[in-house]
């Protein structure tokens, strides 16, 4: 996605508010890094937005991806939500939940598809880490680092993944410094009350004999959460990162380079059926050496070439305990090339990504790790395009065509029958049909398949996962998880409020989940979840509603509600039934007034009881809080300055996640204060 | 020729950089092996005269004899350990040093456990009271293997001479042995 360069003309605009949120809308996509100056603008053309004419560049993008952009966590919006990990920040968004095991070890779950249907990036390219086999793995991603957050929806999804039903979390963070900038940073650092501790971060970017160079170090040292029902020990976080870039402009090309470290050493707490008392701890670091190269041609410089090679090389150790006895480990090398050409403009359409990438991973495991060590690979092309059709409808397709090969080893904690080669053939398409139906009202119909190669661990994994008190079964017949569905959204930019609706339906014909069976193994005391396809349907909704005043009140609100449902294959009734961790029904609104400097706020977060549960899946209360915050951002000479002070679940309301592994034994962060402060430059 | 010599030092950087992280693909390596695990379905615990003092099959403990006691200040009876398969078949703990019998205690106020032979062990009754233990095969500091929680209840004291069962001289070195064995497992419980 490139940086598109809008102007809004002077026309029959009818709301100064509409025209700010169309601004607000189209401008400033820097997801690439945004290094195309706008002084390389060609082609002009007239968009008509409702009652406004936007004057733009030939469309890189569909008006919907823009508008998509306003959704995103960047500048003021992401200061005032940062937490503790990525999920917990982006928790409020719709159709987002969160998978967790303590609170380091969170994840994004998007319209109730967690693990391998939600997408990590950085940057553009995986996030490796081994976060999505497991509730007890946390995302190797420092939170506090990130220029943005962005949700990915739609077509674009295939681009990364062919989990079109799921969805990618964006992180940005600008590693290879290609803006260009003579001299920008930051110094950020955040505390809080229910885990004692603090994080801090700073980096800087520079240019130095023409190549710009950009360097960043966070730390972040957090003790053991407090609930309202006291200490959960073994919750405590410790880590530490950095990252140190380069790139360098030579003609029409780019180059750049990056290293990127994480490390970290955080707890699981104990107290489950089967799991240690005192719980487990788990050490793992991640290295990722990222090249880029950029080929900016003469005649339209928004047809860049791209080119992407990820190095990564990630360590994971559990203990139970105590540190020096390895319970688990697991070591994944591994590298991807992407490759990505975009064309502003091909005949009727824009937009055009094509691109293609190549993905090498090896994974040997030691310890009490009943996953033989496995070599994969897999290779995929992909395309994006959009097309203008009648009165203001805009049609983008995208493909993604490719497969995944297996190659397990010899180990002696499988069996001789489960050592299988498995190929997959995986294809997913995604049509994406968005028509003006009045002024600044937008109606979409999505349409895709979504598709997706079983993981390692649940191919050849036969045996208890230690940090995640589970006994897992995986199956190596499996095939490849497949489905159908769509979404409705309708989006309105009125002259008070923005508001979006969203209704989504997926049919899976072959869903990939561990399941518990309700068998046990006796050696362990450990519950057995077995990994199986089975049909399943998810459906449900979200809407959201802002109002738009730049000053004054300023009052948001939002909710989402997914349901599922499918058919096991070993429920010899064969009928359907409640899916297992699908999230209730949350809202999250909040009441705000904006000074010029200062934005005090009150919200209040619920979700409903999950009722609608697996067989052998506990219940899970719902919950009401409320909290308060005051932001105050302000700039002076050259910097701009942020505080943010939140005062979370003032009440100290006991909260259950219901797709938490802690709600049996305890809630989650009681009472919580906590400050950010910012400077940048 | 300046453009040739930044291009060449750029090319070289890469290159290098490309190198280094290729080379230390087996660097990043697991430093411990993955071992086959002893699997128990269940456990027979046998007083010293083999009479049958706890027995659990695939998580449900013989009802007849669910609690074991022991009197405060007194050692109960050498207790042997065995384990049961698929079948419920009675078999053998195993003989490599590469697994030991474990235990942890809820309070370890009430009892003590004291270690007796590879795979033998005595409780050491401390004062009144019901607390639960929880016997593990631990391999490589992880267990392949646990009982669910035993309960133990340690009634009256008694004054030595009084204890219905006395520890032999041999025993007496053995938990020599298994005091410092133990300390280690006490380090494991606090942990």
């Amino acid at each position: 996605m490139m940086k598109t360069k809008i102007m809004i003309m002077t026309t029959t605009i009818t709301s100064m508010n509409m025209k700010i949120s169309l601004i607000r809308a189209a401008m400033g996509s820097l997801l690439l890094g945004g290094f195309l100056h706008s002084s390389f603008a060609q082609n002009t053309e007239q968009q008509d937005l409702g009652s406004s004419v936007v004057q733009a560049e030939s469309p890189t993008h569909a008006i919907l991806d823009d508008l998509r952009e306003d959704d995103d966590l960047k500048g003021d919006k992401l200061e005032r939500e940062i937490s503790t990990t990525i999920a917990e920040t982006i928790k409020n968004e719709p159709d987002v939940a969160i998978r967790s095991m303590g609170p380091a070890a969170a994840r994004p779950v998007i319209k109730g598809l967690s693990g391998s249907h939600v997408e990590l990036t950085e940057d553009g390219a995986f996030c490796g880490d081994m976060s999505a086999t497991s509730p007890d793995h946390a995302v190797a991603s420092e939170v506090l680092t990130a220029h943005r957050l962005r949700v990915l929806r739609g077509p674009h999804i295939l681009a990364h993944s062919f989990s079109a039903a799921g969805g990618v979390v964006q992180v940005e963070r600008r590693d290879i410094p290609f803006d260009d900038s003579l001299f920008h940073g930051y110094v950020a650092g955040y505390s809080e009350s229910a885990q004692p501790g603090y994080a801090t971060a700073v980096g800087v970017s520079t240019q130095v004999a023409g190549a710009s160079l950009k360097g960043e170090l966070s730390g972040r040292r957090m003790g053991d959460m407090e609930t309202p029902d006291g200490t959960l020990k073994n919750t405590d976080i410790e880590n530490g990162s950095g990252a140190v870039g380069a790139a360098y402009a030579l003609g029409r090309f780019r180059f750049g380079a990056s290293y990127r470290w994480f490390d970290s050493d955080y707890g699981i707490p104990g107290g489950f059926i089967g799991g240690h008392p005192n719980g487990v701890d788990i050490d793992l670091w991640k290295r990722d050496l990222t090249l880029r190269g950029l080929y900016v041609p003469a005649n339209d410089a928004r047809d860049t070439l791209d080119v992407t090679l990820r190095v990564n090389r990630y360590h994971h150790k559990e203990f139970e305990g105590k540190k020096g006895a390895v319970g688990a480990e697991f070591a994944v090398n591994q590298e991807n090339l992407r490759l990505q050409k975009i064309m502003a403009n091909l005949g009727p359409l824009f937009g055009v990504r094509l691109g293609a990438e190549l993905d090498s991973r090896s994974g040997k495991m030691g310890g009490y790790v009943f996953t033989p060590p496995t070599q994969s690979y897999a290779g995929s092309a992909f395309a994006v395009a959009s097309t203008s059709g009648w009165r203001g409808l805009e049609i983008t397709v995208a493909a993604r065509l490719g497969g995944a090969i297996f190659r397990p080893h010899e180990s002696v904690v499988a069996d001789k029958g489960t050592i299988e080669n498995r190929n997959f053939g995986l294809w997913a398409f995604d049509a994406e049909f968005s028509q003006r139906v009045g002024v600044g009202k937008f109606l979409t119909l999505d349409v895709f398949r979504t598709t997706r190669a079983p993981t390692i661990e649940e191919l050849y994994n036969q045996g208890p996962h230690l940090a995640a008190y589970t006994y897992e079964r995986g199956y190596h017949k499996l095939n490849a998880e497949s489905g159908y569905g769509s979404e409705l959204e309708y989006r309105s930019y009125g002259d008070i409020f923005t508001w979006r609706a969203t209704a989504h339906a997926t049919y899976f014909l072959n869903y990939l989940a561990p399941r518990a069976t309700g068998d046990t193994n006796w050696s362990q005391l450990l519950p057995i979840y077995q990994v199986s396809g089975d049909e399943a349907f998810l459906f449900g909704g979200s809407a959201s509603v802002e109002t738009v005043a730049e000053r004054g009140i300023h009052a948001t609100a939002s909710a989402s509600y997914v349901r599922g449902i499918y058919r096991n294959g070993n429920d010899s009734k064969n009928k359907w039934s409640d899916m297992p961790q699908i999230p209730p029904f949350k809202f999250h609104g909040e009441l705000a007034y904006l000074w010029k400097h200062i934005r005090p706020s009150i919200y209040t977060d619920f979700a409903l009881a999950q009722h609608k549960v697996d067989r052998y899946e506990e219940r899970t209360p719902g919950y009401i809080t409320f909290g308060l915050s005051t932001e105050i951002h302000w700039e002076l000479a050259l910097a701009r300055y942020s505080l943010v002070f939140r005062a979370d679940n003032l009440l100290d309301a006991d909260v259950r996640n219901h797709l938490s592994r802690l709600k049996s034994v305890m809630s989650e962060k009681g009472r919580n204060f906590s400050a950010l402060a910012k400077i940048e430059w | 020729m300046k453009t040739f010599k930044t291009l060449s030092v750029a090319l070289l950087g890469t290159i290098l950089s490309v190198f280094f992280v290729a080379c230390s693909d087996n660097s990043n390596s697991t430093s411990t092996e993955q071992h086959e695990h002893f699997e128990a379905e269940g456990w027979n615990l046998y007083w010293g005269d083999w009479q049958l003092a706890y027995s659990v099959y695939r998580g449900k403990a013989d009802s007849s004899i669910e609690v074991m006691h022991v009197n405060a200040n007194c050692m109960s009876e050498h207790i042997h350990v065995k384990f049961l398969d698929d079948n419920k078949k009675e078999v053998e703990p195993p003989t490599d040093d590469e697994h030991s019998l474990a235990w942890e205690i809820a309070d370890e106020k009430i009892f003590d456990v004291h270690s007796c032979g590879s795979w033998g062990f005595h409780l050491k009754g401390v004062k009144e009271g019901e607390t639960t233990l929880i016997l593990k095969v631990n391999h490589h500091d992880h267990a392949d293997a646990r009982t669910p929680a035993i309960r133990v209840v340690v009634d009256k004291a008694l004054d030595a001479e009084e204890c219905p069962f006395h520890e032999h001289h041999h025993d007496d070195d053995e938990d020599e042995d298994h005091d410092h064995d133990h300390h280690d497992h006490e380090h494991e419980h606090e942990d």
